[in-house]
């Protein structure tokens, strides 16, 4: 425990104290590792714990059920589950793959746990399942949806109508069918606590005055994300009525703002002096980003990275202002130049991520970034620690100056947009530089490669990446002995996900009792076969071994007499409740 | 040239990853030249077509790279709402992109004008000058491409299977390939749930 309070009382010496004193102390740590470890101590501490915890994460729906979830943790109030595996984003998981959150409800609500908050990622989530959560937990307060898919605007009417106390309402990047129903309206009259509302990924039309009547009767409003349906008339008038707003996602302009529009908009924004972190602006002419400028000093954060009608100048013009930024979220329309003027301004930059206007290259991008404008970053912003960075091509000497520039990263994650691409003055792998990356940074916790990579890079990987948590690889590495250093050098991994990279059996077989100590490990499209995986599942009964086989039709072809047979995706994790009977047809599970 | 030539070879390299026979179809060499580029799923679509006058200056991303699933590593919520195209491509509007592997440049067809799929496989005709589509519309096997289209959730079907009211409401874009070329392109099968 490193929190503030230490105790260097022993736990003998701290029973003497009634278990509300304990629980009390407990309260002040709230992290899930340290709770975790508290309840290894002792067996009055495990019983303290478990029902003094409100809060839980759960890292994989599948690792545990919500049976023995509610029995250990019946005070449960604020869950947090994640279901399909990361690179689901990327189309590599089956639609119907699983993480359905039904399950999970109707537990839940049999049990009658007073669940407040709920945060899902990757889950599958039906209408059903809202209306069933929207009636069953009277305190509900908060309830976030991070590319999540599976309902409709007809879910969140259940929400809004039946949650008296709703204070968060935040969808981002799901996939919801719009019926462009009335679901704004299903807000009752008397509900006046929201503080967080988001809806920007909703595509079809919005009830603007049931928005702009929820917005007036919301003192508390904060953060307001709205969608494309929202025009710059009707963005005035909820400004207007929320000058108290933090957090702004604007929606979309029409090309043409009158003058007249345009100024009461910026007389509307300018009240907002409160407002620190701006998003949105997709489908939005340039000329409305100014409108602005009077607050862009006092922004925190920024994402710009849905906007993708504004050129770069426009971008470089309104940024080289905003000197208070910690989070930037950009094109790579911005361009190396871009970039350079953000790390003369940005000072305080602590997150950027720069992702691809023309992810296939189609127009022949020159504005594409490359590594000048990373290194430019790294010496410009001390303060660094997490960056995601789509460029065209990147160098040794540019990693080697950023690892020097930047030893503090938690997150690098880097993606030359063609696979194996070499360092593209002197043709060679990128292992030096990545290496250097993983020296330097001695508290990486997050680290993707790309490029041209060969095994060297893993060992340097497995010897320095001492806090790594999570690897992403792709078209990298030459023989199994890649995948073994990391495996074996890298102590805190817990997921790893491997795509089109020549490791096998020898690799996956190696050290079985490793996943142990894992969340995850994703291959897809290795050299794996479905004898190797056959036999890790015989020799790890704690792993759940999944097999995700397609086939052209679709159809899952199981060549169970042809163990030599290579494995298209494998996606294997622990879990103390065995093998899940939500799978789909094409995923079987050894 | 140089980069013609150096992206190339690089990518010949490349093709002999182990593991990654199944994605990266080998092919010749004029072939990759003549691939018209914005005609694949999943990525966005350009305006522009890198040939034009020069045929050897080839995108340095041959069929290989546009190929390959999930890559680059955008997701695909990001995929769909953040390319330039995605605002001025309005489903329904009526127009939409036809391209036709081999030929260079891209053409704007009004599928409003269109009162089926027999009309349909007729403008095209007329479009590109060449018989062979008209029949592969309609009938499956029998030639040399078939016409698949893509629809609003960023799917790539073959055109013919679903009424023409819905094909018309749906489709965003059209591609007119050689049949060799469609297999292992990953079309959506028929009667998959949605």
């Amino acid at each position: 425990m490193d929190r503030a309070i230490k105790l260097q009382l022993s736990t003998s010496e701290m029973n003497y104290f009634p278990d509300e004193v304990i629980e009390h102390i407990f309260d002040f740590i709230p992290s899930h590792r340290d709770r975790n470890s508290i309840s290894l101590v002792s067996k009055s501490w495990h019983k303290i714990e478990r029902y003094s915890r409100h809060q839980v994460f759960i890292g994989n729906c599948y690792a545990i059920s919500p049976e023995r979830l509610i029995r250990r943790f019946p005070c449960l109030r604020s869950l947090t589950l994640k279901g399909k595996p990361h690179f689901a984003d990327f189309n590599l998981v089956p639609h119907e793959w699983g993480g359905f959150l039904h399950p999970w409800i109707d537990a839940l609500s049999k049990a009658r746990v007073g669940l407040e908050e709920l945060r899902l990622k990757r889950m599958v989530v039906s209408d059903e399942s809202l209306e069933l959560l929207s009636r069953s937990f009277v305190g509900f307060k908060s309830l976030v949806l991070v590319s999540c898919d599976g309902f409709t605007t007809d879910g969140l009417a259940s929400i809004a109508a039946n949650c008296r106390n709703l204070r968060e309402l935040d969808l981002q990047e799901n996939e919801i069918d719009d019926h462009r129903g009335q679901w704004l309206n299903c807000f009752p009259d008397s509900s006046t606590t929201l503080v967080s509302l988001n809806f920007a990924c909703l595509k079809g039309e919005t009830n603007l005055s049931a928005l702009e009547r929820l917005v007036a009767r919301s003192p508390n409003l904060k953060s307001l994300k709205v969608n494309r349906a929202v025009p710059l008339d009707a963005l005035t008038r909820l400004m207007s009525c929320a000058p108290q707003l933090v957090d702004l996602g604007v929606g979309c302009y029409e090309n043409e703002a009158e003058p007249e529009s345009f100024e009461k908009l910026m007389a509307a924004i300018k009240k907002c002096t409160l407002l620190r972190s701006l998003s949105g602006f997709s489908e939005v002419a340039p000329v409305c980003l100014t409108a602005f400028y009077p607050i862009c000093e006092n922004l925190t954060s920024l994402n710009l990275s849905y906007a993708a009608e504004i050129q770069g100048n426009h971008l470089i013009e309104f940024v080289q202002f905003c000197k208070r930024l910690q989070l930037l979220w950009i094109l790579d329309s911005i361009g190396d130049k871009g970039l350079e003027i953000v790390a003369s301004s940005c000072k305080e930059l602590q997150e950027l991520r720069v992702f691809p206007s023309d992810p296939h290259d189609e127009e022949d991008n020159n504005t594409a970034v490359t590594e000048v404008g990373l290194v430019a970053i790294s010496a410009g912003c001390p303060k660094l620690h997490s960056i995601l960075y789509f460029c065209k091509q990147m160098t040794n000497a540019a990693l080697i100056t950023v690892a020097k520039n930047c030893p503090n990263f938690i997150r690098f994650r880097l993606c030359i947009l063609e696979p194996n691409k070499p360092d593209h003055i002197t043709s060679q792998s990128l292992d030096e530089g990545f290496g250097a990356i993983v020296q330097a940074c001695k508290g990486l916790r997050r680290l993707s490669v790309s490029g041209l990579l060969t095994d060297k890079v893993f060992l340097y990987i497995g010897m320095y990446a001492a806090q790594l948590e999570m690897l992403s690889i792709a078209f990298a590495g030459d023989t199994d002995k890649g995948m073994l250093y990391v495996l074996n050098g890298c102590k805190k991994l817990r997921k790893l996900e491997i795509r089109d990279s020549p490791f096998g059996n020898a690799a996956l077989l190696a050290d079985v009792g490793k996943y142990e100590t894992m969340r995850s490990l994703w291959m897809s499209s290795c050299e794996v076969t479905l004898g190797g995986c056959k036999r890790l599942a015989r020799n790890a009964p704690w792993l759940n071994v999944e097999i995700i086989n397609e086939n052209e039709n679709g159809r899952m072809e199981r060549n169970e007499e042809d163990e030599r047979e290579k494995v298209d995706r494998l996606y294997l994790y622990r879990t103390v409740v065995g093998t899940r009977k939500d799978a789909p047809p094409c995923v079987t599970i050894l | 040239m140089e980069k013609g030539g150096l992206g190339l070879e690089i990518t010949e390299l490349r093709l002999g990853l182990p593991g990654t026979e199944k994605m990266m179809k080998k092919r010749g060499f004029t072939e990759m030249i003549m691939t018209s580029s914005g005609s694949n799923s999943d990525q966005c679509e350009s305006g522009v077509v890198s040939s034009g006058g020069d045929v050897e200056k080839v995108n340095e991303s041959p069929v290989a790279k546009s190929q390959v699933v999930g890559w680059p590593p955008v997701c695909s919520y990001r995929r769909k709402n953040s390319c330039k195209e995605v605002s001025t491509t309005k489903v329904g509007l009526g127009y939409v992109k036809v391209s036709m592997d081999g030929v260079p440049y891209l053409r704007k067809m009004d599928l409003g004008s269109s009162q089926g799929y027999d009309d349909l496989a007729f403008a095209l005709d007329k479009l590109f000058g060449f018989h062979g589509i008209g029949v592969a519309l309609k009938d499956g096997d029998n030639c040399e491409y078939v016409t698949i289209y893509e629809d609003k959730d960023g799917d790539w079907m073959l055109a013919g299977d679903v009424p023409w009211g819905m094909f018309i409401e749906s489709c965003k874009r059209l591609r007119i390939m050689k049949r060799s070329d469609a297999t292992g392109f990953g079309l959506q099968p028929r009667g998959v749930d949605e």
